[in-house]
């Protein structure tokens, strides 16, 4: 590694500023730093201002705190079941999601909730399919070994996103809705989504830093944990308990967005190392900015369409993981 | 030092350890002896708090039922058998995780001074220093054993549990761990207890041995004393006769060299 730790972290806080500029300064009517800059201080025309507070930089917001709650969430989860294939989505999350999702849509219930309630169901929806995951995995192994958690929760997704499909498929009048919601997008408008996930994703970011020494020590398995002072049990069920909360918060707002959460943890550890004090918070930093870029990619290659960000990490999460990844391996 | 009672344990309601007891005293080096499946390893587990038992364990006349994870850390350390390792983590960060049980908890809990010598101490004793920054998924297997000892090592614990800690070692680096964990056991209020497939290297490390069968112990007490008939009746063969083959191929070897 030819660049010092101090200079990746330098590196780190260009490319967050960078991209959340471009988010920012990019579209139908494009800015300049210097127009953003002033818009955010109150100044400039109001037209630009309205469009800066009132649209680009909340959608920028958005897509930066869920790349951020998702690479965070995989990071954890991938740690804590010792398996570098773990992801949140993997357990379940976002099947729950988008099954709580799809039966608001399909049973056209509106609440005292309002706008709250798709996101609400989302939420709940993520968390209950992990607690019923995790419930099970239990019964087929007191000890929560990674195998068996990533089974089970492999095994409920998929039993829930084929309820889901199903619903869709005898619901036709609202399938393109749900498939929209499924792909992901950060098209909602206002502050009320970054409202609501950048304090959960605070709090839940506390939570896992002060857990960073068990989470290094967790990534060796349940018995050298055990051997090293960590009961693994305990810690493991409130770590995915606060992972569902946070990426079930994530998928409320924007649906479901493949990809970061298995991605973003690896290339964070590639480069900051493995130790959870430094890959937290830089692979959150890496996954929202990444986030942001894929949402401004989304928007803008197929201008006016806007194609689903979900496609958009995946194209261009699969060669940039495959490079990180495999750099100097093999030959 | 170590005393176990009647400790039984085992796998869902399968008993794989029945009615074990033994002791190890101050600067004690037990050796755990019987053939594959006979509990061995189980039994290590049960005293970690990896699996529950029944029975009881003490170190230093304290109970460890009732600890947690991280008291019990500090007691006891086990040098598991090496698993896969997926995690890129440095020699000197997974040492110093051998620290965790003497840190105290804070947000951003940073080692103290006393944490960082003691990885570097045991990095220099077991010859690791130069590799201090590489990351131990490029380890050999060998070298991996060493930052695991040396991780075991730095937790600093009054009893120390090995898994067939010579698994994946050269036979240089098995004598030269077999040496570390007698020099280790010499300081005072420490004592280990190791599972060792080869008898040879068994009796170079124990001075007391406990021998297994189908889960029960048939022979404890000290390594002269073993009973050589037993011993070839547990391990299902001629052992005396295998150790014997052994030491003529040797001698032939070094009638052939010259006697070297």
């Amino acid at each position: 590694m030819a660049i010092k730790r101090g200079g990746k972290y330098v590196l780190l806080g260009i490319f967050a500023l960078l991209s959340v500029l471009l988010g920012v300064g990019v579209g139908s009517v494009s800015l300049s730093p210097a127009q953003i800059i002033t818009a955010l201080a109150g100044g400039g025309e109001e037209s630009v201002r309205s469009l800066v507070l009132s649209f680009r930089l909340p959608r920028v917001a958005l897509a930066f705190l869920t790349g951020a709650a998702l690479s965070v969430g995989g990071c954890v989860m991938q740690s804590a079941l010792n398996n570098p294939l773990a992801s949140p989505f993997g357990l379940g999350v976002s099947a729950g999601a988008g099954l709580g999702a799809t039966a608001v849509m399909i049973s056209g219930v509106t609440g005292a909730l309002g706008a709250f309630l798709l996101p609400a169901a989302g939420f709940a929806g993520g968390l209950l399919t992990v607690l019923l995951a995790l419930a099970l995995a239990r019964v087929f192994d007191s000890r929560l070994s990674g195998v068996t958690v990533v089974l089970t929760g492999m095994v409920i997704s998929l039993f829930f996103s084929a309820i889901m499909d199903l619903a869709s498929a005898m619901n036709p009048e609202y399938a393109q809705r749900i498939g929209l919601w499924q792909m992901g997008s950060f098209s909602a408008r206002g502050w009320r989504g970054p409202a609501v996930l950048g304090p959960v994703l605070l709090v839940c970011l506390g939570f896992f830093m002060l857990r960073a020494r068990e989470l290094d020590i967790l990534t060796f398995g349940d018995e050298q944990a055990q051997a090293m002072g960590v009961d693994p049990r305990r810690i493991k069920r409130s770590l995915i308990a606060v992972v569902a909360v946070l990426t079930g918060s994530a998928v409320a707002f924007s649906g479901i967005i493949g990809f970061i959460d298995l991605v973003a943890p690896h290339v964070a550890r590639r480069i900051f190392g493995a130790g959870h004090g430094r890959s937290i918070p830089a692979g959150a930093v890496l996954g929202g900015s990444f986030m942001v870029l894929c949402d401004l990619a989304s928007r803008t290659i197929a201008s006016p369409r806007e194609i689903p960000v979900g496609a958009v990490t995946a194209l261009l999460g699969a060669p940039f993981f495959l490079y990180v990844f495999f750099r100097g391996r093999g030959r | 030092m170590l005393v176990t009672d009647n400790i039984s344990c085992g796998y869902g309601g399968e008993m794989v350890v029945r009615d074990v007891s033994f002791s190890v005293p101050e600067g004690g080096r037990l050796v755990i002896l019987g053939p594959n499946g006979c509990g061995k390893t189980t039994l290590l587990r049960a005293l970690m708090g990896i699996l529950p038992h029944s029975g009881s364990v003490s170190v230093d006349g304290q109970g460890t039922e009732r600890l947690s994870a991280r008291e019990r850390g500090r007691l006891m350390a086990l040098m598991p058998q090496m698993g896969e390792i997926s995690f890129t983590y440095t020699v000197m960060e997974t040492v110093l995780m051998g620290r965790y049980v003497h840190m105290e908890r804070n947000l951003f809990a940073s080692h103290s001074a006393r944490d960082i010598q003691a990885a570097e101490e045991q990095l220099h004793a077991l010859g690791l220093w130069d590799e201090r920054d590489r990351p131990i998924t490029k380890l050999s297997g060998g070298q991996l054993q060493r930052v695991l000892l040396a991780r075991t090592f730095a937790q600093e614990p009054k009893v120390i549990l090995l898994d067939e800690p010579t698994n994946h070692l050269d036979l240089r680096y098995q004598t030269e761990l077999v040496e570390e964990l007698r020099r280790w056991t010499s300081m005072p209020g420490r004592a280990a207890v190791g599972v060792f497939h080869d008898l040879d290297l068994a009796l170079a490390f124990a001075d007391t041995v406990l021998l297994m069968d189908g889960g029960r112990s048939v022979y404890f007490g000290p390594a002269e004393g073993l009973d050589l008939k037993k011993l070839s009746r547990v391990f299902g063969m001629d052992v005396p006769g295998y150790m014997r083959a052994s030491r003529e191929r040797w001698e032939r070897l070094e009638e052939g060299n010259g006697n070297i």
